[in-house]
């Protein structure tokens, strides 16, 4: 049995080598690289959310760790 | 040779330019950002001290203040100019007369250098010898003062820019108007749509890429706007019109605290890439959506 290929299909398929993206719970369909953008945003907004209102009563060491512990979240799951 | 090694090597000068412009700058001033330097104080050398200087920054009331007056100067010059830009478009593309020396006319201040626009506009609104008090005071009895008066000194720098960078505006809108096919627009008039349904269903989305490109480019500019605003009010009276670019000019030159300069200009591109992402979510974020339905 001949089988046929679409040469464009093909071809298309060898040259787009974009990253997969996908929906997660962000709001929009992001890549691996948006949702670290996304992380490392959120990681200086809480580091600095922290510094102004909470650091006085807990150490910023507890706010690394929950930064961290959100980049790697929205990397998985965003 | 492999067509993607062709595409590496071609694209490296720009990388090469990019890495050494860009990057490199951004990864020494990110270094300089946490260390106290003051190369003309007292301690001279520069040490490492941690995230103090975001510290700091976080409880300045002054920088916070910029901060507040740069947004709001940002969206009134952004949103007035896109309007404006949009309006000004429509109009280039009817048929009237003169309408190529009205065009050209009307892009002579994209050519005048930001420094110049500033040193016309204080000429323009001086108390005494510039024409804007003059006319003010002869035809509505008001006495406009920028040296004294807070809001028409905010006023009057969202206004210089809006003359200084509409023109950009009007050019993009323009390009990507006249790039529109015709018969959409034909089909929608056959159908019996009105000008509004046409703007809002048709004209609009078609449009997008355009108007999100040009927000971009005006917010990141609006963000950073010094000179202008140093030549008419030197940021002044008080702190009415002193916005980040100037508070940042203020803390690295006067004062010369390159650390804590460092790390509010961190901070600002921070503020800028997170406006933008937002304003790209925004926009883009409802289409997907309708895509996906």
């Amino acid at each position: 049995m001949e089988h046929h290929v679409d040469p464009d299909t093909a071809e298309d398929r060898q040259t787009d080598q974009r990253p997969v993206r996908r929906t997660g719970f962000l709001p929009i369909r992001t890549n691996w690289f948006d949702r670290l953008f996304v992380g490392i945003y959120l990681f200086v907004a809480l580091e600095l959310f922290w510094m102004r209102f909470l650091e006085q009563s807990i150490p910023l060491t507890v706010c690394h760790v929950l930064a961290i512990a959100l980049g790697v979240l929205i990397v998985w799951r965003g | 040779m492999r067509s993607n090694t062709v595409g590496w090597l071609m694209l490296a000068p720009t990388i090469a330019i990019l890495a050494v412009f860009g990057i490199a700058p951004f990864i020494y001033v990110l270094y300089v950002a946490f260390h106290h330097w003051n190369p003309f104080g007292a301690d001279p050398l520069m040490t490492y001290n941690g995230a103090n200087n975001f510290r700091r920054l976080v409880f300045d009331r002054e920088f916070l203040l910029s901060i507040a007056v740069t947004i709001k100067f940002a969206f009134f010059a952004v949103v007035s100019e896109i309007i404006l830009g949009y309006l000004l478009a429509q109009l280039f593309m009817r048929e009237f007369p003169g309408r190529g020396l009205f065009r050209t006319v009307h892009t002579l201040p994209l050519i005048v250098a930001p420094i110049v626009v500033g040193s016309v506009w204080r000429l323009m609104t001086t108390p005494s010898i510039g024409i804007i008090p003059y006319l003010l005071k002869t035809w509505f009895g008001y006495d406009l003062n920028i040296g004294r008066d807070a809001g028409a000194a905010f006023l009057l720098t969202v206004i210089m820019d809006i003359w200084h960078w509409t023109p950009l505006v009007t050019l993009t809108l323009l390009a990507a108007l006249l790039s529109l096919p015709k018969e959409p627009f034909e089909q929608a008039q056959i159908d019996g749509a009105n000008r509004w349904q046409i703007f809002w269903h048709i004209t609009l989305p078609m449009i997008r890429p355009a108007i999100l490109a040009t927000v971009f480019i005006r917010l990141m500019d609006a963000l950073r706007t010094v000179d202008e605003v140093w030549m008419l009010t030197s940021g002044g009276p008080g702190a009415a019109t002193r916005y980040v670019g100037l508070h940042i000019w203020k803390i690295v030159f006067p004062k010369t605290d390159y650390g804590y300069g460092a790390a509010i200009s961190v901070i600002v591109l921070y503020l800028t890439l997170v406006m933008c992402w937002l304003l790209y979510v925004a926009l883009v974020a409802p289409r997907q959506k309708k895509e996906a339905e």
